[in-house]
């Protein structure tokens, strides 16, 4: 009887509210996935734009991942291992972009590529950002390079320099001690980096909508799609592109909790 | 072999100050001291991972105070083993060799002796993940001593390890230095380890260099009341012993100890204070180490009472205050110490 007197009122509140919470996330997946017939998705996923859109948004995600990858690595190792000056002003820059709303990171990348000299000098090089698939990488860039930098430098930090001080006594320049211990030990830190920017890359509207634009069948993402064939009515094409975008991130996130549960984002 | 010369670095919490040290080739020198006083950074200052803010330090006579790590042949071996756990052990042991572009050939040969003087061969597909402490240090051990390095610097190799696995690793230590005839520096906290592995010691306290000697000079007469404090190990005896029936029978000085290890030769003796028993009469028991002497100093140590009988050799006893006021005991005193063969430890 005891326990029965004990059931705190806490307890039944709180987790009725993460039932009630986990209820409405799964409602709202399933309310997208079931709006349309599994053969008009079939036929839309097929369809021209919606494999063009697809296709655009894995090679654009695809290289602005790589690129934050090769830049978040000797950023985020700097910032972990060494102590030099402006070290925790540089750390707050470089977390800016997680806070600015996407849109406005997109207004400043158009004014940068746009309107200053040297956006104009890139430009005239045959370099333009500006309404290109390539303003889509740059633009996926600039948003997600923190969540990688971030999971990086968490990651290099867990990382005992004294790994890297033993190599160096056993013959290993310190660049050597890098390549060959402390980068293969940052694997999984790595790996988990790269699913969270890739699938943050696939999904980024805002500061990509602004740089690039919304053309179709040329600055045509997932994203971009979606919001284009809503704002016409194509309703099943639009369907079909939050469908892909749900399997993505999902698929993401049960790779990003299964081998980067150790790094945080935030 | 390697000199220090007045050498000092502050990284702010830890720091060594002026320090000057000359360690002769193929000797086993311990550096003790309490946790904080710079040990380890002394060794990263020979290991070339720091460079000092100033004085020098020579090998063979060469000034290497400003030569990378990679060149200056000195292995390191940390506490926590810092095994590279992407490789296997076989992969960790052979990472210097292969760095140093030997051939496949010899590099097999090479980690497959070192190997077998540590009993790890059995381990080499495994990863350091799954290894216990022991086994840890003994592939940190054969990847730090594969390399044929100039000097091994350990820092507090057997500070991590259960009783029994440390005891196992001071005897391979012990091998390998005799086996190679290898210069070994060896931090420590333990007076034990010091007394049972090293030719000589320097004491260290707040990143000075305290007190440089023998074991025995260092803990016979310590120059200060740090040392004195610190190494203030009780009942420490170098002896020789003879094997009697199954018992050992320890000359230390003249006086006969009985320990019931069997181990011959020279060897290291201690009693725990707390094991000896203090009375003013012979007691008959089996016990079987009984001396009568006079009672030299009665030290209050707060809690308890530490009484030094002159047996021919200085022995302490722990007592209670309670034991002291009973017994009417003082300096000056006949006592009587009795404690157990099987509380007699050998090193």
């Amino acid at each position: 009887m005891s326990n029965r007197g004990n059931v705190s009122k806490i307890k039944i509140v709180s987790i009725f509210f993460s039932l009630l919470l986990a209820l409405f996330i799964l409602v709202q997946i399933i309310c997208v996935v079931t709006h349309t017939t599994l053969p008009a998705l079939i036929t839309s996923v097929c369809s021209k734009e919606i494999r063009f859109a697809i296709e655009l948004s894995l090679i654009t995600s695809l290289i602005s991942t790589i690129l934050c990858i090769i830049i978040s690595i000797p950023t985020a190792y700097a910032l972990a291992r060494y102590d030099f000056f402006g070290k925790s002003l540089i750390n707050t820059i470089l977390d800016a972009p997680l806070a600015l709303p996407p849109l406005v990171a997109g207004v400043g990348l158009l004014i940068l590529f746009g309107t200053t000299p040297f956006g104009k000098a890139l430009a005239e090089a045959g370099i333009v950002f500006v309404f290109t698939p390539l303003g889509i990488v740059v633009a996926q860039f600039f948003v997600n390079v923190p969540f990688m930098f971030r999971i990086l430098r968490g990651t290099f930090q867990g990382i005992n320099p004294r790994y890297e001080h033993v190599a160096q006594t056993l013959g290993c320049t310190d660049t050597q001690a890098f390549r060959y211990v402390t980068l293969p030990m940052a694997k999984n830190g790595l790996l988990a980096g790269s699913i969270i920017t890739w699938s943050k890359g696939i999904g980024e509207f805002g500061a990509a909508l602004m740089l690039a634009g919304a053309t179709r069948m040329k600055t045509e993402t997932l994203p971009i799609s979606l919001y284009l064939n809503m704002s016409c009515g194509e309703l099943n094409l639009a369907i079909a592109a939050a469908t892909i975008l749900i399997i993505i991130s999902l698929g993401s996130l049960f790779i990003f909790e299964r081998y980067g549960g150790f790094a945080r984002v935030f | 072999m390697i000199k220090i010369e007045n050498i000092s670095k502050n990284l702010g919490e830890f720091f060594l100050k002026n320090v000057t040290l000359d360690i002769g080739t193929g000797e086993y020198f311990m550096i003790l001291g309490p946790t904080g006083a710079g040990k380890t950074i002394l060794l990263e200052a020979i290991a070339g991972i720091y460079n000092p803010d100033s004085g020098k330090i020579l090998m063979d006579g060469r000034d290497i105070t400003n030569i990378p790590p990679r060149r200056r042949n000195i292995s390191m071996v940390y506490q926590d083993y810092m095994l590279f756990p992407h490789l296997t052990v076989e992969k960790n042991i052979a990472f210097g060799l292969k760095l140093k572009k030997i051939p496949i050939e010899e590099i097999k040969e090479k980690i497959e002796d070192i190997s077998r003087m540590l009993n790890i061969r059995h381990l080499f597909h495994r990863f350091p993940g799954t290894l216990s402490g022991g086994e840890k240090q003994r592939v940190a051990i054969a990847r730090a001593v594969v390399t044929e390095p100039n000097a091994l610097l350990l820092d507090e190799p057997l500070s991590a390890l259960d009783t029994k696995t440390r005891e196992d690793l001071r005897h391979e230590l012990k091998k390998i230095h005799s086996v190679t005839g290898i210069t070994i520096i060896h931090v420590t906290h333990s007076f034990e380890e010091v007394f049972s592995l090293g030719d000589s010691v320097a004491v260290m306290s707040e990143g000075m260099i305290v007190q440089v000697g023998r074991p025995d000079d260092v803990f016979r007469r310590p120059n200060c009341e740090f040392v004195a404090n610190f190494v203030g190990v009780e009942n420490l005896f170098k002896g020789n012993s003879t094997i009697n029936n199954g018992i050992s029978d320890i000359d230390i000085d003249g006086a006969v100890v009985v320990s019931a290890i069997c181990k011959s030769g020279d060897c290291t003796v201690s009693i725990r204070p707390e094991d000896i028993l203090i009375s003013r009469n012979k007691i008959e028991s089996s016990a079987r180490n009984s001396f009568n002497g006079k009672i030299v100093a009665v030290i209050d140590k707060g809690a308890t009472i530490k009484i030094v009988v002159d047996c021919g050799i200085p022995i302490s006893a722990i007592i209670t205050r309670r034991s002291l006021d009973d017994m009417g005991l003082r300096e000056g005193m006949s006592a009587y110490l009795t404690f157990k063969a099987s509380d007699v430890h050998l090193m």
